[in-house]
């Protein structure tokens, strides 16, 4: 399915957030680089897909009713061979089963780990404004340290970049002391492309990169989330 | 005086004739107050009342301000291009009929007890914008102290005191606001072209407001002050591509830290609050960002009065080491460049100071400094390349008298297109800071001031340069 029918289907089953491998449809089309990353329905297929894209993996639990992974133990990350990709399934099995036993479960997703620096990007939209982009540091500090920016979308590759020169943190991700450096340029890109793909997607009322990881090879999206919606459709953009 | 005939907003601004609906004899009272200011002058209104006809409407039909009134805004035996009205809100519906009927377009609504006063109010001010709308009518207000324009005098207000005249242009959401400035105004040679006190937005909006004014070849700079946009897409689009291309334009947006209501699910959705849209609006539009009314105001001064700053590179000049050293800081703070002086400039102060001066940028001229060695490193610093705009700080002394430096100070500028801010620091109410502040050099007590007004000349100096390449 292809990004369009992804969230025509959501919409159909009364859904408001896409899962992380539709999510992903979604981010590729608006080319947003994302990691390699397999679906596996059973344990088996699990430790195939996990061999199919090379160790280090994640895995992620797919269920449709399940926002927050981590709570439930729905995430195992570093997992380095195929015995224990198979012991991380069962736990993780095991865990949902007990902490949501009431979450529709999919299978798992096996995903390249990537190391990093995490940014963030994302859109909301704001009822007078319209939509908005957002640019900043990512992982799990983003609320508390704020280090983001906001544009309202569109926006040009010059409110990208100055977007990008707004964040106080900004010298981690431009090389200091050894963290990666990332290329700006792609991801004023990455910004200007999500802002001018956006509106072909007026379901769209939230989505988050968080995070999209700066590694030594280049800018890859780990994690991404759509959160569908009627705001989206009203946005002036 | 150049106008903007044609306007769909020029009978607002420029009425050769105003009906006062709800005018009064009696002080104390609204109508008194508005018929007051229109036919003799405000407080500080120089000239007197507005140059065109005013009409008093009173059911009485008594004589009002010694001219006769009429029952009804239909009883004038001239045309009428504006109305002013100031009548309980319960019969404007009837007195709009009977405005239409007259011919009149444009409505000025002052009273009280429309949709700020609860849900009925709300249907009040609905029935009242579509009777508006139906019958041609353009409506500014209600609840509003209305407009000021001080090249014909009008004022509709009742305010005490009228603004001085020049090129600012102001639009607020609160008439408190627009009195306080106006205060103000006469106090620091803050000249004002244009006041619009907005009110409830029932119509007329800020949008219709500042696209009058980026027009209106007697505004310079305009400044706003609002709470929330009726329309904010409308508002940002309206700034970004039919404002702010032409004028300079400072908003103070109140209410900042309100906090979004709504339940976030993403990350953006909680960092977003209330007042993120309008950071972004205000930002991208190439407006200024104003956060305190003292902002508003020296912003608004500098950017009408003095030219933008076109490089980077601004200098400080002082005969008193502290106060540059904080002036210093805070453009550092502000990310606002201080220029690096060139061996040819030092040079050229060496040659004119004693050998103890500051040796670079903020330049000390030290405390002993008389008025020719002030006025001619002055004159250097104009000259020199790397100098885009000067900030002049001036510590009280006994060596050279402050009204000399204040003089020193405008004929050095009138030589240059580059931007001057000054601070005569402490100093209040001296004859040199009025001689500085009417001849357009916006001047402060505090050296952290004049330097946020060089940032905002600064940022419109950047906003000018990034369109010359884009």
């Amino acid at each position: 399915m292809n990004a369009r029918e992804i969230i025509d289907a959501a919409l159909a089953e009364g859904r408001r957030v896409l899962d992380v491998n539709e999510s992903r449809e979604v981010f590729t089309a608006l080319g947003v680089p994302m990691n390699k990353s397999a679906l596996a329905a059973d344990r088996d297929e699990a430790r195939k897909a996990a061999s199919g894209i090379g160790y280090p993996v994640v895995m992620k639990i797919v269920s449709p009713d399940i926002v927050h992974k981590t709570e439930v133990g729905g995430v195992k990350v570093g997992l380095t061979d195929e015995p224990e990709v198979g012991r991380a399934h069962d736990a993780m099995m095991a865990s949902v089963k007990a902490k949501r036993p009431d979450a529709r479960v999919k299978g798992v997703v096996i995903e390249e780990m990537v190391k990093g620096t995490e940014l963030i990007i994302g859109s909301s939209c704001d009822a007078q404004f319209g939509r908005m982009l957002m640019f900043g540091m990512g992982g799990v500090f983003v609320e508390i340290y704020k280090d983001v920016s906001f544009r309202l979308v569109p926006i040009s590759a010059f409110d990208a970049h100055e977007m990008i020169e707004e964040i106080r943190g900004k010298a981690i991700f431009e090389g200091a002391r050894g963290f990666p450096k990332a290329d700006k340029d792609g991801l004023a890109k990455i910004l200007v492309d999500i802002s001018s793909g956006i509106g072909r997607y007026p379901d769209i009322e939230e989505l988050d990169i968080n995070p999209l990881m700066v590694t030594e090879k280049g800018l890859v999206a780990v994690d991404a989330r759509v959160i569908l919606g009627t705001l989206g459709k009203t946005c002036p953009s | 005086m150049e106008t903007l005939k044609g306007h769909p907003l020029y009978s607002f601004f420029w009425p050769d004739s105003v009906a006062v609906i709800g005018a009064s004899s009696k002080p104390g009272k609204v109508g008194y107050a508005i018929m007051s200011n229109l036919v003799l002058g405000a407080e500080g209104q120089l000239g007197g009342g507005f140059r065109g006809r005013v009409y008093p409407v009173n059911p009485s039909g008594e004589d009002i301000f010694r001219q006769r009134s009429y029952r009804k805004v239909t009883e004038i035996p001239g045309s009428v291009d504006l109305a002013v009205v100031a009548i309980p809100a319960a019969g404007i519906e009837a007195v709009l009929d009977e405005c239409a009927e007259k011919g009149i377009h444009s409505v000025v609504l002052i009273s009280s007890g429309f949709s700020e006063s609860g849900p009925k109010g709300r249907e009040r001010e609905r029935l009242v914008v579509e009777k508006a709308r139906s019958r041609g009518m353009r409506i500014l207000g209600p609840n509003c102290i209305g407009i000021i324009n001080t090249n014909n005098r009008l004022n509709t207000t009742f305010a005490k005191k009228a603004p001085p005249r020049g090129p600012i242009s102001f639009v607020s959401q609160s008439g408190a606001i627009c009195t306080s400035v106006i205060e103000y105004s006469s106090e620091e040679y803050m000249g004002f072209a244009n006041f619009v006190s907005i009110g409830n937005k029932s119509d007329l909006e800020d949008s219709d407001i500042i696209e009058y004014y980026a027009n209106d070849p007697a505004t310079k700079c305009i400044s706003i002050y609002m709470e929330a946009a009726k329309d904010g897409r409308r508002f940002y689009e309206t700034l970004k591509k039919k404002v702010v291309p032409r004028k300079p334009v400072v908003i103070l947006k109140a209410g900042r830290t309100a906090a979004g209501a709504k339940a976030a699910s993403s990350h953006t959705g909680a960092l977003a609050g209330s007042d993120t849209a309008y950071s972004a609006a205000i930002h991208e539009s190439g407006a200024i960002r104003a956060h305190t009314m003292l902002e508003l105001f020296d912003f608004s001064r500098a950017l009408a009065y003095q030219p933008p700053v076109m490089g980077d590179g601004i200098a400080i000049i002082s005969n008193a080491g502290g106060p540059a050293v904080i002036a210093a800081d805070v453009a550092y703070d502000l990310g606002l460049p201080l220029s690096i002086l060139s061996a040819e400039t030092i040079e050229a102060i060496d040659s004119v100071c004693p050998p103890t001066w500051s040796r670079g940028n903020p330049v000390d001229v030290i405390g002993d400094s008389d008025l020719d060695r002030y006025q001619r490193v002055l004159e250097i610093l104009v000259g020199a390349p790397e100098v885009h705009g000067i900030i002049t700080i001036v510590g009280p002394q006994a060596v050279m008298p402050l009204e000399d430096v204040a003089h020193a100070i405008v004929d050095v500028q009138r030589t240059t297109q580059k931007p001057f801010t000054a601070s005569f620091v402490g100093v209040v109410s001296q004859p040199s800071e009025d001689y500085l502040d009417q001849h357009g050099i916006p001047e402060m007590e505090v050296p952290e001031r004049p330097v946020r007004a060089m940032k905002a000349l600064y940022h419109r100096g950047l906003y000018l340069r990034r369109r010359k390449f884009s």
